[in-house]
C-alpha cells in the first residue's frame, strides 16, 4: 500500500485503509470505545504489526492486555501513533484455551518483550519466538497464573531463598571471563525503591544489565477488579505512583471509567481537575530532580533540601484542596470531591503565592544544579537514549521528550481544561541524562502557568454555576463486553487503563499501562557500555516509582 | 640557612617550639630524672594528651559539627534535643555506636578484616606526632618531618586496600580498588606541590617551616601581613587543596565511598566499633590534612590576640569545614573523570608550579 503515510505518520488512516491494509489476515472486527480492533490469527501478529507500523505509522505500541474468557485466551495489542495519539487501534489475537500459544510481537516492538512476559506471569499465555520467557512480577517458582480463571487462589505458594533463585550463589561467569556479577538491590541506596538490576561489570564499566522487578507487585490490577466502578476503584490509582502523582493518576482512572460509562463532567470540576493535576506534577517533578542530584552528587546535598523544601509547599497546597498529602483520593467520576477550601480567596493567595516564589527557586536550581560544570560533565552525553529507541521501548514523558519525541497527552489527545489554557510541550533533543533534567525543569514553569490560569479562571467563577460533581447513578453497570483504553499523560508519561465491562458493577478486565514500566524496561539500552555512575545516574533520570512499575 | 638549626640555636625563628612537649612533661613531672624509662613515659603523656586532643575533635565533629554545618547548608536544624544545641548527642551517639552488634562476614579474611580499621585509624593519628600546633605543643620535631607526615598518612590507602579485599563483598571490593587508584593519583601532585614549599623554607622540618612564614610579607594600613606560603603562592595552595580532599576522600573526589553509587565502598561491611574506627580514621585524616596545610601554608599556630593553638584548631576546623561545604554544594565526579584530573590535569601542574617556584627562588636567592 503506497498512500505515503510512512512519510508523514500523521495523516489520519480511515478504517478502510486499515481494513484493506490487514485484508484477509482480519477474522473479524472486535472494536473497542475508541478504537478499531481487528481479530487476527496467532500466527499473524508480527505481519500484522509490522505492517501497522511501516505503512499505517503506528509506531507506539502502547499496551498489551491479556485476559482469559470461558472459551479462549486474549492477547490485545494497543496501538497508536507518536505523531497522533488520537488514532488507535486494537490488534487482537485470540488464543485456545488448551493451548494458549500466540506468535511473539517482540521484533516489532521491542515493548513487547517486558509486556509479553507479564501476560504469561499473570494470565498464562505463552509466546512463541519470545527471547526471554521469564516469569516478571512473580517469583520464577510461583505455581500457576493468578488472573487465569482456573488458578486456585487457596493454594499456599512457597517461595523460600533456597526455592529462589539464590541471589549470592557464585559468579555468574566462567572461568575465561574476567567480568563480574554484580546485584544491585533490592537493597541499594540509589535503586528508589526496590529494584533488583542484576548487572555484570568489566572493571567499573557495564556490560550487562537485567532489571528485576516486581517485588512491590500488589495485585494492584485484580483488587481493581473485585471493587465497584463508582466509589470502590478511585483509591488505588494513589497508591500506583505513590510520590505525589497521586491526583494525575486518578484522573487516568477517571477518564477511563467517564468514557467507558459515559458520564459528563462539569467544566468548573474540569477545571480544578487539571490545577490539581497540574500542582501534583510540580510536586513529582521536584522530587524527581532533587532525587536526580542525589544520585549524581552522591549525598543529601543541598539541592536535595531545596527540592523538597519547595516540594513541602505544593503538599500543602495539596493537602488544603484535598484533605491529604499522600493518597488524596479527591476526584470522583463525574467530577472532584468538593469544591475549593473555605476561605476561598487565602487559599487562591496561597496558591498565588508559591507561584510568585517559582520562578526565583528556578533560577536556583538552575544555579545549583545545571550550571554547575561538574554536573554537566556527569549528565552530558550520558544515558543516551535515541528517540527511534525510545518509541521501540514505548517510552513517554519527559524521558521521551527529553529525547526529542514531541508527545504529550494534554496537548494530542485533549482531556480536562488543557485546551483552552497557553502552555507548551517541553522537548529536549540532547536525549541524554541532562536533557532529562532540562525537561522536568521547564515543565515546572509550564505547569505553573496553567495553574495560575486555572486560578484565574476559579476566582471569577460565578458562584452559582459552581458544580463540583455531575449526577451520576449510585451504580454504575456500564454494557456488557464494552471495551476501552484510555489514558491521561501523568507525571511519568503516559498512564493508561484498559477496562472490559462484564455487564456488572465491577469491571472483568482491569489492565494498567503503567509509564514506569515501559521507561525502566529501556535502562539496559541507556546503560550498557557506561560506567557504574552513569547507569545509577541514568535510573535517576528516568524517575522509576516502582509502585507504579510492579503496580 | 635555618635548615641546619638545632634545637637550641633558633634565636632569629621566635615561633619554633625550643623545647618539645615530652621534655616539658618530663621537666614538669620530673620524670626526666629517670632516665630512658622516664623519657618514654613522659613521651607517651605527651603522645596520649595530643592524640586525645584529636580524638576529641573527631567526636565533636562526626556526630555533631558535621550535621550541624550541613543542615546549615541544606535549609534544616539538626540535632537539637539534647544539651544545649544538641551537643549532647556526642554521648549518645557513641553509646550507641559502640553498643551495636559487631556482624562479620563469613567468608571475611580475618586478620586483615579486623586490622584494616586500626591501619586507618592509627595512620592519621601518627602524622600529628611532628606537627607544630603552638604554645609548646609539639611532639617531636625531626629533620624529615614534611616527608614523614605524608609516608604514614600514606599507610592509610593500604588500610582502605585491606579493609575493601577483606570484606568479601564486591562494593567493599569496588571501593578498595577505587581508593588506592586514586590515591595514587593524587599523592604523587599532592607530595609535588609540597616540595615547592620545601624549596621556599628550605628545610622539610616542620618547626622550620612553619617559622619561616613568620616574615612580614607587606604591611596594609598597619596591618602585618605575614609571609604564608599561602599568599606568597596561592596557586600551590589551591593546587594542595584540591589534591588534599581527593586524597581524604572528600567531595567532589569521595568515589570511593560513593553511597549511590556502590553502597558505602570498603566500610560497607563494617559495623558497631570497627565502622567507628573506620569513621574515626576518615575525620582524622581530614583534620591531618587541615593540619598539614595550617602548617605549610597558613603559618602554623601563627595569628594576632589568641594563644597559637587555638589558632591553629580554627585553621584546621575551616579545612574540615571547607569539605563540608563542598560536600553539601558539589557533585561527584565520576571515577574515569577523578582519575583523569588527577594525572592528566593535576599532576601536570603539581610539576609547572614546582618548576616555577624553584626558578623564581633560585633567580630571587
Amino acid at each position: 500500500m503506497s498512500t505515503g503515510l510512512e512519510r508523514d505518520p500523521a495523516i489520519e488512516v480511515s478504517e478502510d485503509d486499515l481494513e484493506a491494509l490487514i485484508g484477509d489476515r482480519a477474522l473479524a472486527r472486535d472494536d473497542h470505545l475508541n478504537a478499531p480492533g481487528f481479530v487476527v490469527r496467532p500466527d499473524d501478529v508480527q505481519s500484522v504489526l509490522s505492517d501497522l507500523r511501516d505503512e499505517a505509522g503506528f509506531d507506539h505500541l502502547a499496551n498489551l492486555t491479556a485476559q482469559q474468557y470461558a472459551d479462549r485466551y486474549e492477547s490485545i495489542y494497543h496501538l497508536r501513533k507518536y505523531a497522533d495519539p488520537t488514532q488507535e487501534v486494537s490488534v487482537v489475537v485470540p488464543t485456545t484455551t488448551d493451548d494458549p500459544v500466540s506468535q511473539t510481537a517482540e521484533p516489532v516492538f521491542r515493548t513487547a518483550d517486558w509486556h509479553e512476559r507479564e501476560a504469561f506471569d499473570l494470565v498464562g499465555i505463552d509466546y512463541e519466538g519470545h527471547p526471554d520467557p521469564r516469569r516478571i512480577l512473580l517469583p520464577e517458582t510461583w505455581q500457576g497464573h493468578p488472573l487465569s480463571e482456573d488458578y486456585n487462589q487457596e493454594k499456599p505458594q512457597l517461595v523460600t531463598l533456597s526455592e529462589h533463585a539464590n541471589p549470592v550463589q557464585p559468579d555468574h561467569h566462567d572461568d575465561e571471563s574476567d567480568t563480574m556479577f554484580l546485584n544491585i538491590g533490592p537493597h541499594h541506596p540509589a535503586t528508589h525503591g526496590v529494584l533488583h538490576i542484576e548487572t555484570v561489570l568489566d572493571g567499573e564499566t557495564v556490560v550487562d544489565v537485567d532489571p528485576d522487578i516486581g517485588y512491590l507487585h500488589r495485585c494492584e490490577e485484580q483488587m481493581c477488579q473485585q471493587g465497584t466502578y463508582r466509589h470502590q476503584i478511585m483509591p488505588y490509582p494513589d497508591r500506583w505512583d505513590y510520590v505525589s502523582a497521586g491526583l494525575l493518576n486518578e484522573w487516568a482512572y477517571a477518564r477511563t471509567a467517564e468514557d467507558l460509562a459515559d458520564i459528563d463532567v462539569p467544566e468548573y470540576a474540569q477545571v480544578i481537575r487539571t490545577m490539581g493535576a497540574e500542582l501534583c506534577r510540580i510536586a513529582s517533578h521536584m522530587l524527581a530532580l532533587a532525587t536526580f542530584a542525589l544520585d549524581v552528587y552522591g549525598d543529601f546535598t543541598a539541592i536535595f533540601q531545596y527540592g523538597m523544601r519547595d516540594r513541602e509547599v505544593v503538599q500543602d497546597i495539596l493537602e488544603d484542596l484535598t484533605g491529604q498529602r499522600l493518597m488524596f483520593n479527591y476526584f470522583r467520576l463525574g467530577g472532584v470531591a468538593w469544591d475549593l477550601p473555605e476561605p476561598r480567596e487565602e487559599f487562591i493567595e496561597k496558591t498565588r503565592d508559591f507561584l510568585d516564589g517559582l520562578p526565583a527557586k528556578v533560577d536556583e536550581y538552575h544555579d545549583l544544579l545545571t550550571g554547575n560544570e561538574i554536573f554537566q560533565v556527569r549528565t552530558h552525553d550520558t544515558g543516551i537514549l535515541e528517540p527511534e529507541v525510545a518509541k521501540q521501548y514505548g517510552c513517554t514523558g519527559p524521558v521521551a521528550r527529553g529525547s526529542g519525541i514531541d508527545y504529550d497527552l494534554r496537548r494530542d489527545d485533549p482531556y480536562g481544561y488543557y485546551d483552552n489554557l497557553e502552555w507548551d510541550v517541553v522537548t529536549e533533543d540532547g536525549c541524554d541524562n541532562y536533557s532529562r533534567v532540562l525537561v522536568r525543569m521547564q515543565e515546572v514553569e509550564e505547569s505553573a502557568k496553567i495553574i495560575e490560569q486555572c486560578l484565574d479562571l476559579l476566582e471569577d467563577w460565578p458562584e452559582d454555576e459552581r458544580t463540583v460533581q455531575s449526577n451520576v447513578p449510585r451504580t454504575l453497570k456500564p454494557d456488557a463486553d464494552t471495551e476501552i483504553y484510555r489514558s491521561v499523560e501523568g507525571a511519568k508519561g503516559e498512564l493508561g487503563i484498559y477496562i472490559r465491562s462484564d455487564g456488572t458493577d465491577k469491571p472483568g478486565r482491569f489492565k494498567i499501562r503503567s509509564p514506569c514500566f515501559h521507561n525502566l524496561s529501556a535502562l539496559p539500552e541507556m546503560s550498557e557500555g557506561e560506567y557504574i555512575p552513569d547507569l545509577i545516574a541514568s535510573l535517576g533520570s528516568l524517575d522509576i516509582v516502582l509502585g507504579e512499575v510492579d503496580r | 640557612m635555618p635548615g641546619t638549626q638545632t634545637a637550641t640555636a633558633t634565636p632569629a625563628l621566635p615561633l619554633q617550639d625550643t623545647v618539645l612537649l615530652p621534655e616539658r612533661i618530663g621537666e614538669l613531672t620530673g620524670l626526666d630524672g629517670f632516665g630512658l624509662g622516664g623519657e618514654l613515659l613522659a613521651a607517651f603523656l605527651a603522645a596520649f594528651l595530643i592524640g586525645n586532643l584529636m580524638l576529641a575533635m573527631t567526636g565533636v565533629a562526626g556526630p555533631w559539627a558535621k550535621r550541624k554545618i550541613t543542615a546549615a547548608f541544606t535549609d534544616r536544624i539538626a540535632v537539637n534535643r539534647l544539651g544545649p544545641a544538641g551537643l549532647f548527642i556526642i554521648v549518645a551517639d557513641a553509646v550507641r555506636l559502640l553498643s551495636k552488634e559487631l556482624v562479620i562476614p563469613e567468608n571475611a579474611d580475618r586478620p586483615a578484616y579486623d586490622l584494616a580499621p586500626i591501619v586507618v585509624a592509627s595512620s592519621a593519628l601518627l602524622g600529628f606526632a611532628v606537627i607544630p600546633m603552638g604554645n609548646g605543643i609539639h611532639l617531636a620535631d625531626p629533620e624529615v618531618g614534611l616527608a614523614y607526615v605524608f609516608a604514614v598518612s600514606g599507610i592509610a590507602s593500604l588500610g582502605l586496600v585491606m579493609a575493601g579485599y577483606a570484606s568479601a563483598n564486591k562494593y567493599s571490593m569496588l571501593g578498595g580498588l577505587r581508593a588506592v587508584a586514586q590515591n595514587v593519583a593524587y599523592e604523587i601532585p599532592l607530595v609535588i606541590t609540597g616540595m615547592s614549599v620545601v624549596i621556599f623554607s628550605g628545610s622539610l622540618q616542620m618547626g622550620t617551616i612553619v617559622a619561616e612564614q613568620h616574615e612580614t610579607l607587606v604591611t596594609i594600613a598597619g596591618i602585618d601581613i605575614p609571609t604564608w606560603y599561602a599568599l606568597i603562592n596561592p596557586f600551590a595552595f589551591v593546587l594542595f587543596l584540591v589534591a588534599n580532599f581527593a586524597e581524604v576522600g572528600r567531595n567532589p573526589f569521595d568515589t570511593p565511598e560513593a553511597p549511590t553509587e556502590i553502597v558505602a565502598g570498603y566500610q560497607t561491611e563494617y559495623s558497631s566499633v570497627y565502622f567507628v574506627l573506620i569513621y574515626l580514621g576518615e575525620f582524622l585524616h581530614i583534620f591531618l590534612g587541615g593540619a598539614i596545610i595550617a602548617t605549610i601554608f597558613l603559618g602554623g599556630p601563627a595569628g594576632p590576640v589568641l594563644p597559637g593553638i587555638v589558632w591553629f584548631i580554627i585553621k584546621i576546623w575551616a579545612v574540615f569545614f571547607a569539605t563540608q561545604w563542598l560536600r553539601s554544594a558539589v557533585p561527584r565526579v565520576r571515577i574515569d573523570q577523578l582519575i583523569e584530573i588527577g594525572w592528566k590535569g593535576l599532576l601536570v601542574l603539581a610539576f609547572a608550579n614546582l618548576v616555577l617556584t624553584a626558578v623564581i627562588v633560585g633567580l630571587i636567592a
